[in-house]
C-alpha cells in the first residue's frame, strides 16, 4: 500500500497510566480529501483530532503526515511543524479578546514568519469580513468570530485544516455560511479533517470515519 | 505585532497591571529612601558624631633612648617634642581637606595656681577657643576647641578670646574645669595667680575666671588660657604639645586622612583616636545594616507581590496562551510577552517608586536629622534596575508555568 499523505499506525492514547482513549488506530486520509470523523461525546474522536494536529503525542504507535513521522519530533520541531503546516478551527472559535478581527489574524503570521496586513485583510475578505476589520470578538457574532478563526487558520497556507465542531456554536444560517467555506476549501485543495457530532455534516465530506470506544468503527465513502 | 499585542494586553488588563505597577512602587519606594538617606547619612551622622569631639590626636614623634649597662636595660627617656605652631594650619591643605571639620591645638604645663585660700599644682593648658586662623592660600578658617568639643561641654560664664599676644596691662581670663573650681573654690570673675618656674626664672601671671568648664574629661582638672599666653608663661613659643582633629570619615577612612597629615607636617605621629571611630563605624554599619534589612524585607514583599499578580494574570490567561502555542507560538515569544511586560510594570513602579522614596527620604532627613536629604543622581538608575530587576525576579514563576501550558487545552475546551 502507498504512503497516504496522513496516516496512523497502532496509535494508542492512554490517560493516567488506564484510561484507554485510543485503541490500535490505524487510519489513512489522502491529499486534498475531506475526512469527517464522527462519534459520541467521550469516544476518543478529539483525542485523534489532537494528535493528528501535532498538540500531543500518542502513548504509543506512530504518525505520519506529508511523509514526515511527527511522532518522532520534539516540543520545539512539533509547534514549527504545526505552524507550518496545519490549520485549526476550533468550536469556541479562541480569539484573543483585546485585539480585532485583523489582529488575530495578523498574530498568526507574526508566529509564522512576519506580519503583511494585506495579506490578512485578503484573507478575512476570502471569509467576507471585509467590513470587519476593526472589530474585536465582541462585537462580531458567533459565525463572525468562526469566519474570523478560519481566516486566521487560512493565513499561512496550511496543508491540513483540522475542524473541532466547527458549527457546533453556531445557529443554522452561520453554521451553513461556515460549511459553504469549509467547502470551497476543499475545491481549493485543503486537506481536511473534521470532527462533529452531526452526520448530515459528516456526510458532505468525502469519507466518514466512526469512532467508538477509542476504535475506529467504521470508515466509508461519503454519499 | 508584538508591540501591539503588548500594548492591548496592558490596556485590557490595566486594574491588574495597576496592582503589579503599585506592588513595584511600594518595593521600590523604601529601597529609594534608604538608599537616599544612606548616601546621605554617612555625612549627616558623622556631623552628629564630630559633636562627641575629635577622632585625630596629632602628637610629636619622639625618640625613645634605652638606658642600661651593658645588655640590661635599666630604662628608657623618652625625649620630649614639641610640634611647630607653624605647622598647624597645615592640616587644612591636605586633598581630604574638605573632611577636616576643626582641629585645635594644646599646650599643656603644671603650674602652680593659687588664691587667698588655696594653692594647687594645676594643668595649664594653652589652645585656640574660637581662632579666625589664616591658611596658607590667604583663606581664613575659623576652628577651635569650640568647633571640634563645644558641644559637650558645659559652660558657665563665657568663651574666651584667643589674644595673639600679651600686653602688661591686659586683663588675662582663663577657663576652669569644674573640679579646679572646686578645689580652689573658685567662682567666676575670681583671680587666680599662677606661677611657673623655669630655667630658675619663675613667671607669676593673675588670670580671671571668665568661664567654668564641666566636661565630664580632663578639661575638668584643667585651666585653660589662649595658647599665646600658655606658651609666654612656659616658654615654649610657637610650640604645642598635640593637635586634636575633628575628620569627617564618610569618602575616606580615617587612617587615610591620618596618613596624609603625616605626610604634610614633618616628625609627627597623626593617630586615629580608634575606640571612637571604631564606635562610630560600628553604629553605621549596623544602621546600614538595619536598613538593607528593611529593604530586603521590602523587595521580598514585592516580589511576592509582583509574583502573586502575574500568576493569577496566567492563570486567567490559560486558555490565551494555549491558543498562541496551538497557532505556532514558541515558549520563547510567550516568556518575551511576560518579561517585557514586567519590565515595563517595573519601569513605571521604579519610576514612581524613586519620587515616592525621595519624598520619603525628606521626612527621615528632616525628622531625624533636621535637614533636607540631598539628590544623588545615582540612585535613580540604582532604583529602576532594582525594580525591573525585581519584576523580573517576581515574573520568574508565572513565566514558567505559561510556558509549562500545553496548546492542548484549547481543544479540551478548558
Amino acid at each position: 500500500m502507498s504512503e497516504s499523505f496522513i496516516q496512523t499506525n497502532n496509535l494508542l492514547k492512554v490517560y493516567d497510566g488506564s484510561t484507554l482513549a485510543l485503541d490500535n488506530v490505524n487510519i489513512r486520509i489522502d491529499q486534498g480529501d475531506w475526512t469527517s470523523l464522527i462519534g459520541p461525546s467521550g469516544s476518543g474522536k478529539t483525542t485523534l483530532l489532537n494528535m493528528i494536529s501535532c498538540l500531543d503525542k500518542p502513548t504509543e504507535g506512530s504518525i505520519v503526515i506529508d511523509n514526515k513521522i511527527v511522532t518522532d519530533l520534539n516540543q520545539v520541531q512539533l509547534t514549527q511543524f504545526r505552524r507550518e503546516n496545519i490549520g485549526l478551527i476550533f468550536q469556541k472559535y479562541y480569539l484573543i479578546p483585546y485585539l480585532t478581527a485583523l489582529e488575530n489574524v495578523m498574530i498568526a503570521m507574526y508566529y509564522h514568519s512576519t506580519v503583511d496586513e494585506d495579506q490578512a485583510i485578503d484573507s478575512l475578505t476570502k471569509v467576507g469580513l471585509e467590513h470587519r476589520l476593526d472589530h474585536k470578538p465582541s462585537k462580531l457574532s458567533g459565525g463572525e468570530q468562526q469566519r474570523v478563526c478560519i481566516a486566521r487558520a487560512l493565513i499561512n497556507n496550511p496543508k491540513i485544516l483540522v475542524a473541532d465542531e466547527p458549527t457546533g456554536n453556531l445557529d443554522q444560517k452561520n453554521g451553513q455560511i461556515v460549511l459553504d467555506l469549509i467547502h470551497s476549501l476543499h475545491q481549493e485543495g485543503h486537506t481536511i479533517l473534521l470532527v462533529t457530532h452531526n452526520i448530515d455534516i459528516a456526510k458532505q465530506g468525502d469519507h466518514i470515519m466512526q469512532i467508538i470506544d477509542g476504535k475506529i468503527l467504521e470508515e466509508k465513502e461519503s454519499n | 505585532m508584538f508591540f501591539r499585542i503588548l500594548r492591548k494586553s496592558l490596556q485590557k488588563r490595566k486594574g491588574k497591571v495597576a496592582i503589579s505597577i503599585i506592588a513595584v512602587i511600594m518595593g521600590a519606594s523604601i529601597p529609594s529612601a534608604m538608599l537616599t538617606v544612606s548616601l546621605d547619612i554617612n555625612g549627616k551622622i558623622n556631623y552628629e558624631f564630630r559633636k562627641f569631639g575629635a577622632n585625630l590626636l596629632v602628637v610629636p614623634e619622639s625618640d625613645t633612648i634605652d638606658v642600661g649597662i651593658g645588655d640590661i636595660s635599666l630604662s628608657s627617656v623618652t625625649d620630649q617634642r614639641y610640634i611647630n605652631e607653624t605647622d598647624i594650619n597645615k592640616i587644612k591643605s591636605i586633598n581630604w581637606s574638605r573632611n577636616i571639620l576643626g582641629y585645635a591645638p594644646f599646650l599643656y604645663q603644671v603650674i602652680s595656681a593659687e588664691t587667698s585660700e588655696e594653692k594647687q599644682q594645676v594643668v595649664l593648658v594653652g589652645t585656640w577657643f574660637d581662632k579666625n586662623t589664616s591658611l596658607e592660600d590667604g583663606s581664613y578658617f575659623q576652628t577651635g576647641v569650640k568647633r571640634i568639643n563645644a558641644w559637650w561641654w558645659e559652660i558657665e560664664g563665657n568663651w574666651i578670646s584667643d589674644l595673639e599676644t600679651i600686653n602688661v596691662s591686659d586683663e588675662i581670663y582663663c577657663m576652669i574645669g569644674k573640679n579646679v573650681a572646686n578645689k580652689m573654690n573658685l567662682q567666676l570673675g575670681n583671680e587666680i595667680n599662677i606661677s611657673y618656674e623655669a630655667d630658675s626664672n619663675i613667671i607669676n601671671k593673675t588670670l580671671i575666671v571668665a568661664g567654668i568648664i564641666t566636661s565630664g574629661g580632663t578639661e575638668d582638672n584643667h585651666i585653660l588660657v589662649s595658647l599665646p599666653i600658655a606658651q609666654n608663661i612656659t616658654n615654649h613659643i610657637n610650640q604645642v604639645h598635640t593637635i586634636q582633629v575633628s575628620a569627617l570619615c564618610t569618602a575616606c577612612p580615617i587612617e587615610t586622612i591620618a596618613g596624609e597629615i603625616e605626610g604634610i607636617i614633618d616628625d609627627i605621629d597623626a593617630r586615629t583616636i580608634l575606640q571612637m571611630t571604631n564606635t562610630e563605624m560600628n553604629i553605621l554599619s549596623k544602621i546600614e545594616m538595619m536598613m538593607t534589612l528593611v529593604t530586603i524585607i521590602a523587595l521580598l514583599g514585592t516580589i511576592l507581590g509582583v509574583s502573586t499578580t502575574l500568576t493569577t494574570s496566567v492563570l486567567e490567561r490559560r486558555t490565551e496562551i494555549g491558543l498562541m502555542k496551538s497557532i505556532g507560538a514558541e515558549n520563547k515569544k510567550i516568556a518575551a510577552l511576560f518579561l517585557t511586560e514586567s519590565t515595563i510594570i517595573g519601569l513605571i513602579g521604579g519610576i514612581f517608586g524613586f519620587i515616592i522614596g525621595f519624598v520619603g527620604a525628606q521626612i527621615v532627613g528632616l525628622m531625624v536629622f533636621n535637614s533636607l536629604v540631598s539628590l544623588q543622581v545615582i540612585i535613580i538608575p540604582i532604583a529602576l534596575g532594582i525594580s525591573v530587576g525585581v519584576s523580573l525576579i517576581a515574573s520568574f514563576i508565572p513565566v514558567r508555568r505559561a510556558m509549562k501550558i500545553e496548546p492542548i487545552i484549547v481543544l479540551r475546551g478548558e
